[in-house]
């Protein structure tokens, strides 16, 4: 199948923000993505280990309310895998591989993609969110800590560049 | 072309922002306001009113919240008239001193409320009303001779003797006394 | 299920088509912005960012959303310095971030659903680990605070030069793209 061109990346932007400013106006809310894993690890947590996950302050918040299943991220994060899932399909880039960088292996790229993985979620956790959390909805209603937080991302993301040139260029 | 115009409506809603105000509701504070009325800096007395109107106080501007026929009965000097709904939708600058005057000062008071709740910023109410004007600058009683002049200048009748318990003066009996 | 949590579903397809639809589910595309050949993760996060503050401001003054009622994340000075700089690094590591890395996989590539356990691993010892991380992560809260209010400035200013910045950093995407 042939593959479509990516979207402009002004208007793919714009659309975004339109999405994000619709959240706002009918949900009083932004968008998120790592709060659904915390969630999840929270749920998970409590289904094996109940005291456990009740004595956790993290996990308690999310024991909370409706319960863990019942968290908005959880429910938006899986209208993203939807929204991808589909999305790729029509653009015709739905496949099973192994993106990486040419001098990388597959089981290299594997692992820092891992290793990557559980920094981000330390990250993440310590931060009260992540990219879509933060930098975006917490970057358009002007937090002070989101533009913090995209800043020291940014300004880490470029220090450890050149170390990982290998993987990538 | 699109990223063009993009950016110019963007350059242009941001430069129009800087000049939008603020982009949250109008609340009432209600405890800065609880603040000012707990400090007195809500009210003037009558006696502080009259020498405003006779030093021409700058920008001040005195309403009376009485009914028309009241009004045309005797109003303190400078007033003007204005029902409570009129006033609320007029826009006052910061120059502006308003001062409410109602029959009692129950009325003043509540107008008082709305006005600050909405921004206006120097707003004071006669807290006594009509009734201190007539009782403190139109008949006062044993009054100084400051406060003496300041009556006969508003075409008062001071009296002597002891401030006793307070007479509240009718607008009806100081017509009848003359004035 | 809820009105609100399938508002969220649909407020989430629309977010992961876009994402997908910008390219932002390829882990090689992402990298680029770090090497400065491929600036589409700046351009489409700063396009986001201005449209939808941009949008939040002007509904609001227009009266048509009431600003004070949505949330506003947090802020919390050193937990977000150090969470920034932590993530930051996993995710030039990784490539992708929790929502791309989630747009990633959906499209097939393993390397997101890699990112994605990893993610899931790390929160999970962060959890474990947090009795002797709480001390840190309970410090320098400032509630929902907001640029304008830390300036002491407009909110309409704080607007004005954050689409400034932004409008002069594609200015500079393009040069630094068209450069190699």
């Amino acid at each position: 199948m042939k593959e479509r061109p990516y979207a402009d990346p002004y208007l793919a932007g714009v659309a975004l923000g339109l999405v994000l400013l619709a959240s706002f106006a009918i949900a009083g809310r932004g968008l998120g993505a790592s709060g659904a894993f915390a969630a999840t690890a929270a749920g998970l947590t409590n289904a094996v280990a109940p005291a456990r996950a009740a004595a956790n302050p993290l996990w308690s918040r999310y024991l909370a309310g409706g319960g863990p299943w019942r968290e908005w991220l959880l429910f938006e994060l899986a209208g993203v895998v939807i929204g991808g899932f589909v999305s790729a399909l029509l653009a015709g880039r739905s496949r099973r591989t192994i993106e990486r960088g040419p001098r990388m292996s597959g089981r290299a790229r594997i692992a820092c993609a891992a290793g990557g993985g559980m920094l981000m979620g330390f990250g993440a956790i310590l931060a009260r969110g992540c990219t879509s959390g933060l930098a975006l909805t917490g970057g358009a209603l002007l937090a002070v800590g989101s533009w913090l937080f995209i800043g020291a991302a940014f300004f880490a993301a470029y220090l450890f560049a050149p170390l990982l040139r290998r993987a990538w260029r | 072309m699109t990223h063009r115009v993009l950016a110019v409506l963007a350059a242009l809603l941001g430069v129009l922002a800087v000049f939008a105000g603020t982009p949250y509701p109008a609340k009432l504070d209600v405890r800065a306001l609880a603040a000012e009325i707990a400090a007195e800096d809500d009210h003037v007395t009558a006696i502080e009113l009259a020498q405003w109107i006779r030093d021409r106080k700058a920008g001040l501007r005195i309403f009376d919240l009485r009914s028309a026929e009241e009004f045309g009965e005797y109003h303190v000097p400078t007033a003007k008239r204005a029902a409570l709904e009129e006033l609320v939708s007029m826009r006052f600058t910061p120059a502006d001193t308003i001062v409410l005057i109602s029959d009692g000062g129950a009325h003043a008071a509540q107008a008082w409320v709305l006005l600050r709740a909405s921004g206006t910023p120097h707003v004071y109410f006669l807290r006594g009303g009509l009734g201190e004007w007539l009782d403190d600058v139109m008949n006062p009683v044993g009054a100084s001779s400051d406060v003496a002049a300041l009556s006969r200048y508003f075409g008062g009748l001071p009296r002597s003797g002891t401030p006793s318990a307070k007479t509240t003066n009718t607008v009806r009996e100081m017509k009848r006394r003359g004035c | 299920m809820s009105d609100s949590l399938l508002i969220a579903l649909a407020i989430g397809v629309a977010f992961g088509f876009a994402l997908e639809r910008a390219g932002l589910g390829s882990a090689r595309k992402l990298a680029g912005q770090f090497y400065l050949t491929d600036l589409t993760v700046f351009k489409v996060m700063f396009s986001a960012i201005v449209t939808a503050m941009l949008g939040a401001f002007w509904l609001a003054r227009l009266g048509i959303v009431d600003l004070s009622r949505v949330y506003v994340p947090e802020t919390w000075l050193v937990p977000q310095l150090v969470g920034g700089l932590v993530f930051g690094a996993g995710f030039v590591i990784a490539g992708l971030c929790p929502g791309t890395s989630c747009v990633a996989a959906a499209a097939g590539r393993v390397d997101g659903v890699a990112v994605v356990g990893g993610m899931f691993a790390g929160v999970l010892v962060t959890g474990f680990l947090f009795p002797s991380l709480q001390s840190l992560y309970d410090t320098t809260g400032r509630g929902a605070q907001t640029l304008p209010q830390l300036l002491h400035v407009s909110y309409g200013v704080v607007v004005c030069a954050v689409v400034a910045m932004a409008l002069a950093g594609f200015r500079a995407a393009e040069w630094l793209e068209n450069r190699t």
